[in-house]
């Protein structure tokens, strides 16, 4: 670790890139893993639940998928800042506040993905373990087992969104160094200080991250044979 | 069990039965034209779907142990054994290997059963569904056509495994089926349905050659022909 932290510094001028790394990705899977528990549990209840104006909260959920993150930011900020209603819970330039806000952008849109498959996909799975003669809580368990590939995929996707997303944790974390600074914002930085290359490596090294989270998870998928004769 | 005075629509489609009885321990056909409420009426029966008016008198049965194969037989992902394993796996029964190994070898599937269920053909799909709900042994089971794209040996022998199960144990059965030739041959008792009307029910020589009503007449014309010919073998 030492010796990364010591070559990254060399590499990069004096804008913290170690730290920005860190906690880019403490933030992105903090966020990721509140937003699935949120954004799942939220669309298998949107899919099963009845009620006067479904089709108005699916439309605001779909317009949710597609926010500016700097305008959760601002409001996250208006939440937080000292004189805000939130205020009490010190959390403006903090992780937490950084996390707080992404929650909000990352969960509309696990829940909304989760929501669509379980639209085309539930009623089939529901109907065969009826016949099965299984319970509410078995089928429930067999409808997620089932979609676990487009649930993973909406994971995925919150997940990219989270440690591309500059807007908000701008915004809510202050781009301190060493404390809310992430890849993305010192990017952005050090465009503003006209140092280009060293911005340049620092999205590709942001890219190959990704890549490697991408290729574990597959690697944890690996077996799933798909194969079907039609 | 007692249906009684179902109501069900269904987009333009509206299902209206009057009561009806099936009586345990039968073999019961439902026979009637494609879009007449066959499925629909299984599924009533399965609770898949809630009548809009009407009920069923389950009679004690405990719809854990009803069953239905569908049409698209569904397939969880997994293996053909993952699949034949769920009904057991969900009641918290060890799964028999050897029993399963016997049925597979029976449907001619033996090397089949660590194959991805959903790659098997449409007629393995089929005897895949059918050993699938046959092993938890259920009390009340529909084939819905699920037999529909089997080849003469294995209808046949389906055939005889349901009149086997109907030996060892009372079951009651509802087949729905095209081939008229496998409905007259396995049921005891038809119900005819038309336009989401049960029109007739009652005994198969009064459905299929004793009765009155034009439509079940045309209905059966053509394939009727074809059986009166060999009607002897039938019998037989
Ligand atoms: N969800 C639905 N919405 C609208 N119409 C439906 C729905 N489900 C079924 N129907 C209609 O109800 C009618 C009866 O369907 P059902 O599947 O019960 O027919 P069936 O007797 O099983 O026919 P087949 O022999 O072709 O299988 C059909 O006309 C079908 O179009
Ligand atoms: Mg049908």
């Amino acid at each position: 670790m030492q010796v990364i932290k010591e070559f990254l510094d060399t590499f990069f001028s004096d804008v913290g890139v170690f730290d920005a790394i860190c906690v880019t990705f403490q933030m992105a899977f903090s966020a990721t893993f509140i937003s699935s528990v949120l954004g799942v549990l939220l669309g298998l209840l949107l899919e099963r639940a009845e009620f006067i104006g479904k089709k108005i909260v699916i439309r605001i959920n779909r317009t949710l998928m597609g926010v500016p993150p700097v305008v959760v930011g601002l409001i996250v900020y208006m939440l937080l800042m000292r004189r805000g209603p939130l205020g009490k819970l010190n959390m403006l330039f903090s992780i937490q506040g950084m996390i707080f806000a992404q929650v909000l952008i990352i969960t509309p849109i696990i829940c909304g993905m989760t929501y669509t498959s379980l639209v085309s996909r539930a009623p089939a799975i529901r109907a065969f373990a009826r016949t099965m003669g299984a319970t509410p809580i078995q089928t429930q368990w067999l409808v997620v087992r089932e979609l676990k590939n487009e649930l993973y995929f909406a994971v995925v996707t919150g997940f990219g969104r989270s440690i591309s997303e500059v807007g908000a944790v701008m915004l809510v974390g202050g781009n301190i160094k060493g404390h809310t600074r992430t890849m993305t914002t010192t990017i952005s930085l050090l465009k503003s200080q006209g140092i280009f290359t060293e911005g340049l490596t620092l999205g590709i090294l942001l890219l190959l991250m990704a890549f490697i989270i991408q290729s574990l998870a597959d690697f944890f998928q690996r077996g799933e044979k798909s194969d079907e004769n039609y | 069990m007692k249906i009684i005075d179902l109501i069900k629509k269904q987009g333009d489609f509206e299902l209206r039965t009057k009561s009806v009885t099936i009586e345990e321990g039968k073999i019961h056909g439902i026979i009637g034209g494609n879009g007449c409420g066959k499925t629909t009426l299984c599924k009533l029966i399965m609770g898949m779907i809630l009548p809009d008016s009407g009920k069923i008198d389950y009679e004690g049965l405990d719809i854990r142990e009803i069953t239905m194969t569908a049409q698209r037989p569904y397939f969880i992902r997994g293996s053909v054994y993952e699949n034949i394993c769920y009904p057991l796996k969900i009641r918290h029964i060890q799964p028999d290997e050897q029993k399963i190994d016997a049925w597979l070898f029976r449907c001619g599937l033996e090397g089949k059963k660590r194959q991805y269920a959903r790659s098997l053909s449409s007629g393995e799909q089929q005897k895949v569904s059918m050993i699938r709900a046959l092993i938890f042994d259920p009390r009340f089971i529909m084939i819905d056509e699920t037999l529909s794209n089997l080849d003469p040996e294995n209808l046949e022998l389906f055939e005889q495994v349901i009149l086997e199960i109907q030996k060892e144990r009372p079951v009651t059965w509802m087949l729905i089926s095209h081939r008229l030739a496998h409905i007259y041959k396995m049921c005891e008792v038809l119900h005819f349905m038309y336009k989401g009307e049960i029109l007739a029910s009652g005994s198969k020589d009064k459905i299929l050659f004793g009765t009155e009503d034009e439509r079940i007449r045309r209905f059966v014309a053509n394939e009727v022909i074809k059986m009166e010919g060999n009607h002897a073998a039938f019998k037989g």
